[in-house]
């Protein structure tokens, strides 16, 4: 009885929390004015400004280009690095596995940042590479570099999904292909990526969204060369017109939501076509990983060369700069070394709160949100009917919503709702906004945790007598405890990372570190920018060393 | 010249030792079945042949070619070895249509289109595939698939087949017919197979040869009719056939035969082994090779019944003395009472 009171509440609280700032974009993307203007008309204004706006179709343009560059770039590498890993005698690959998913947990702000002090006009590679060869033979500042740097992050995001399908498919079906004569790149091109194409398909749809969701990256990298995609044209819709122009800016956004909603939509398709091509078999007997022969070392060169790039490379940049009073041609590293501008930091109280409130939101308010998802996933844990179904795509409504619309709509939402205004200079709103832009990724990790509980050890307790809340407290939740808290390790990391849904959302009170990092990037400050980012990759670096220590996975 | 050579093939797994050193031929057109409980290492040595697995120590050769040599560190990796390999599992591709998957070998193999079509339907014809051709796995039954796997591995003309119980995933009755079938296959294609299994009616309606392993060591090897009949140890004896097993001492030995006996019997047996009067010993005999007698003789025990079951076409019936068990076939029920039960002295075996 306590559960069903407890299934409707969750259901009510996760529909509300979803649906109530999308309905609010979508309702301020057909007023003539700020919604909580007296003046505005319902009418199609704003779309008729925004649809014919000659800014928007180019920021439509690029965006796009970006989507279907960065796929072309993570799908194949991906798949490789997938197929390398999962299948294959690459060298070290244990040893490297981990360091694959790193780049996932890096903010796209801070490597953009990265790359600019590494590889930008005058980055400290690009002048060490002129001092070499006379030129930089690179432009970091264009839609190719953008879309490079965007494919080669994004590769994780292939790798996980292409791994863990391959790793599900009996090796004998490969081992079939070899002593048929095949050797390994006729096996990986004709038995085991083909056999693993929904996961392709999924990635790659995954990829291709993401690249409309791209917001970090253009930003900083699509900025100097005056490239804008859809995330950043809304950013800068303000500036461009100066005047806040709430409908427009829903316009926008509901039209980035018109794209992402059918790419998340067939991705959720794709799941379902993968139970059906499923090879899973063998009495998992150790196999034998195939041998890749004088290929080896090349592939582990390009494994290696990829993570220095979107690891190494930023990364080394963001901590020289950090260290440098000032940095450019003629300049010797070792005359302008200091720690003046972690100093520096402190000098800013907004800045102070930003450190201290990113702590903050991770810790607790990652707690938090691993409790409610663990809530709203109990509810639907082994239940039968149309709860789980609805919360399956109620979940799947945020992942269609870039963060940067998603803090819009809070704001907004802080701004109208009068009972809960009082709460948009807390770190509440932030953490409404934080939780259900991750509301996906959470239910899914608790779910997965969730479901290595044997049913049999579930069933056993409710012979004996015990309801379904009491099965929860006393059976499913006490085996799960380590997985929640390899769960509240990973949201700690997206929380700590997160920047762009708390841009609208920033404010006296409610200052973190990804949002200052965008603030500050329009200011120019880029010794404070460096010193923050420092701070956060140190932040993410040591949860997760913590979460490899204890043995979490990473690739949820 | 034989197909197939292995030779002091070994291979440990952590503590584990999984084969201790076996070797075997193979000739051309021969089957030879390599027979052994589940865990005894079949799989692990047809793996090693194969190439998918590394074996410690050992030679390999293919055709007088060496194809592995542990001690001149020489591997010809898997893709390389031209055998066929018929999996457990069967390992069909399921993205790809029977004829894709028999064709698969042959494309490899640079065939033109033309002569790979001729030959992948002879082969599929030969299956009874014949109007498969266009169908994917998952629209075949188990059986179909199975055979789907064997044409995909003879597609090529491989010189040794290799295959890892081939019909274990079959239920009983199309296993019985497909005995039949895939050796006259095997016959036909005149290659050498190696055929795994552990089901020794299996093993003895299929092979020309048999060799038994046990914890990775052969036990016996030899032609299907000596492998049952005259068995080397008790191991064999006991694995192979439906058997009474007695343990006893011996009373008395003339070094060729021997005599066992306890309270109220006594039996005479062929010795295998040395063994001496007061030594402990172990008596196999087949359930097929005793009888009831209408009275007293030469190796003969009287024993009341204890239990009589139907069997369908036949009675199978229980007898107990103390130490002494024996299950006995005969044709009809059988009223409660003591019985005379005829043990012929070559077909109890004492080890
Ligand atoms: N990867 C492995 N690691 C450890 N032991 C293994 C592995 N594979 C097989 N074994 C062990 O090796 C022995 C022989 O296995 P196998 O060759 O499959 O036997 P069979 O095919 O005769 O059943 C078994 O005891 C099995 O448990
Ligand atoms: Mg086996």
């Amino acid at each position: 009885m306590k559960l069903r009171i407890s299934r409707v509440a969750a259901s009510l609280g996760v529909t509300v929390a979803v649906a109530a700032p999308l309905a609010l974009l979508v309702y301020q993307s057909f007023l003539s004015d700020p919604f909580f203007d007296p003046r505005a008309t319902l009418g199609l204004e704003a779309y008729q400004y925004v649809l014919t706006s000659g800014d928007f179709h180019r920021a439509f343009l690029s965006s796009f280009a970006v989507s279907f560059g960065m796929t072309a770039i993570a799908l194949p590498l991906g798949s490789l690095l997938g197929f390398l890993v999962a299948r294959t005698d690459l060298p070290g690959k244990h040893w490297l596995e981990p360091w694959l998913l790193v780049p996932v947990f890096l903010s796209p702000v801070v490597l953009a940042f990265g790359y600019v002090v590494a590889v930008g006009p005058v980055g400290f590679f690009s002048l060490w590479t002129k001092a070499l060869v006379g030129t930089v033979p690179w432009n970091l500042y264009s839609i190719a570099g953008l879309i490079v740097i965007a494919g080669l992050t994004h590769v994780p995001h292939v790798f996980i999904y292409v791994s863990a399908a391959l790793r599900g498919l009996d090796p004998a079906v490969e081992e079939a292909a070899r002593v048929t004569g095949a050797g390994p790149w006729r096996i990986a091109f004709s038995v085991s990526l083909p056999l693993v194409r929904p996961a392709i398909l999924f990635s790659g749809a995954l990829v291709f969204l993401l690249g409309f969701e791209l917001f970090g990256l253009p930003l900083v990298l699509g900025d100097p060369a005056g490239l804008l995609v859809l995330t950043t044209y809304l950013y800068k819709l303000t500036n461009l017109l100066g005047v806040p122009s709430y409908q427009l800016m829903a316009v926008v956004a509901v039209s980035i939501v018109a794209i992402t909603f059918p790419l998340v939509y067939f991705q959720r398709r794709m799941v379902g076509a993968a139970a059906r091509y499923a090879v899973i078999g063998g009495k998992g007997r150790a196999f034998r990983p195939l041998p890749l022969g004088p290929l080896r070392w090349p592939m582990l060169a390009i494994v290696i060369l990829w993570l220095l790039s979107v690891v190494a490379l930023p990364l080394a940049g963001i901590a020289l700069r950090s260290v440098v009073r000032n940095w450019g041609e003629g300049v010797a590293l070792a005359e302008v070394l200091t720690l003046d501008h972690f100093r520096g930091l402190l000098q800013y109280p907004n800045l102070v709160r930003g450190i201290a409130n990113t702590l903050a939101i991770g810790v607790l308010g990652g707690a938090l949100a691993v409790a409610v998802y663990a809530l709203i996933a109990l509810s639907a844990h082994r239940a039968k009917g149309i709860w789980p179904a609805w919360l399956d795509y109620l979940s799947l409504v945020p992942r269609a919503l870039p963060g940067l619309v998603v803090g819009l709509a809070f704001f907004w939402l802080f701004l109208f709702v009068k009972p809960i205004a009082p709460l948009r200079t807390t770190l509440f709103s932030l953490w409404l906004a934080y939780s259900v832009v991750w509301l996906a990724y959470g239910l899914k990790l608790i779910t997965a945790t969730l479901m290595q509980v044997a049913p049999d050890l579930e069933d056993a307790a409710r012979v004996t007598g015990a309801g379904p809340a009491r099965i929860a407290r006393d059976v499913t939740l006490p085996l799960v405890r380590f997985g929640l808290i390899g769960s509240w390790l990973l949201i700690f990391m997206m929380f700590v990372r997160e920047y762009s849904t708390g841009v609208y959302l920033l404010g006296p009170g409610t200052e973190v570190i990804g949002s200052l990092i965008v603030a500050l990037w329009g200011t120019g400050a880029l010794d404070l920018i460096s010193a923050l980012s420092v701070v956060e990759v140190v932040i993410v670096g040591a949860a997760l060393l913590a979460a490899l220590r204890l043995g979490v996975r990473l690739d949820a | 010249m034989p197909e197939l050579v292995a030779e002091d093939i070994a291979k440990r797994l952590g503590e584990n030792e999984i084969l201790r050193g076996v070797s075997l031929r193979l000739e051309r057109g021969e089957i030879l079945a390599l027979l052994g409980p589940s865990g005894s290492g079949k799989t692990t040595l047809l793996r090693s042949v194969a190439g998918l697995e590394r074996p410690d120590r050992g030679r390999i050769a293919i055709g007088g070619k060496a194809i592995f040599d542990a001690a001149a560190n020489l591997e010809i990796p898997a893709e390389r070895r031209g055998l066929g390999l018929v999996f457990q599992s069967y390992a069909v591709w399921p993205h790809r249509t029977v004829f894709e998957n028999v064709a698969y070998g042959l494309k490899l193999r640079r065939m033109p289109n033309g002569e790979i079509k001729t030959k992948v339907e002879g082969m599929l014809t030969r299956l009874g595939l014949k109007n498969l051709t266009g169908r994917y796995p998952h629209q075949l039954s188990g059986g179909q698939q199975q055979r789907v796997a064997l044409a995909r591995a003879l597609a090529y003309g491989p010189p040794v087949l290799l295959l890892d119980e081939p019909l274990s995933n079959l239920d009983a009755k199309l296993r019985e017919e497909a005995r039949h079938w895939i050796r006259q296959i095997i016959k036909e294609t005149h290659s050498a197979a190696l055929y795994v299994t552990h089901d020794q009616t299996e093993a003895l309606a299929i092979a020309d040869r048999i060799m038994v392993l046990d914890q990775g060591i052969v036990q016996q090897e030899g032609t299907p009719e000596e492998i049952y009949a005259r068995p080397a140890c008790s191991f064999v004896a006991e694995f192979m056939g439906s058997n009474n097993r007695i343990s006893a001492t011996i009373a008395e030995s003339d070094g060729r035969r021997a005599r066992i006996a306890a309270d109220g019997w006594s039996l005479w047996g062929e010795l295998h082994g040395a063994k001496k009067a007061g030594d402990a010993a172990t008596g196999v005999v087949r359930v097929e090779s005793l009888r009831l007698a209408d009275g007293g003789g030469d190796n003969r025990v009287r024993m009341p019944l204890k239990s009589a079951s139907y069997l369908g076409e036949r009675w199978e019936y229980l007898f107990a003395l103390p130490g002494l068990e024996l299950r006995v076939w005969g044709e009809r029920a059988l009223p409660p009472g003591e019985y005379w039960v005829a043990v012929p002295p070559d077909a109890l075996w004492l080890f």
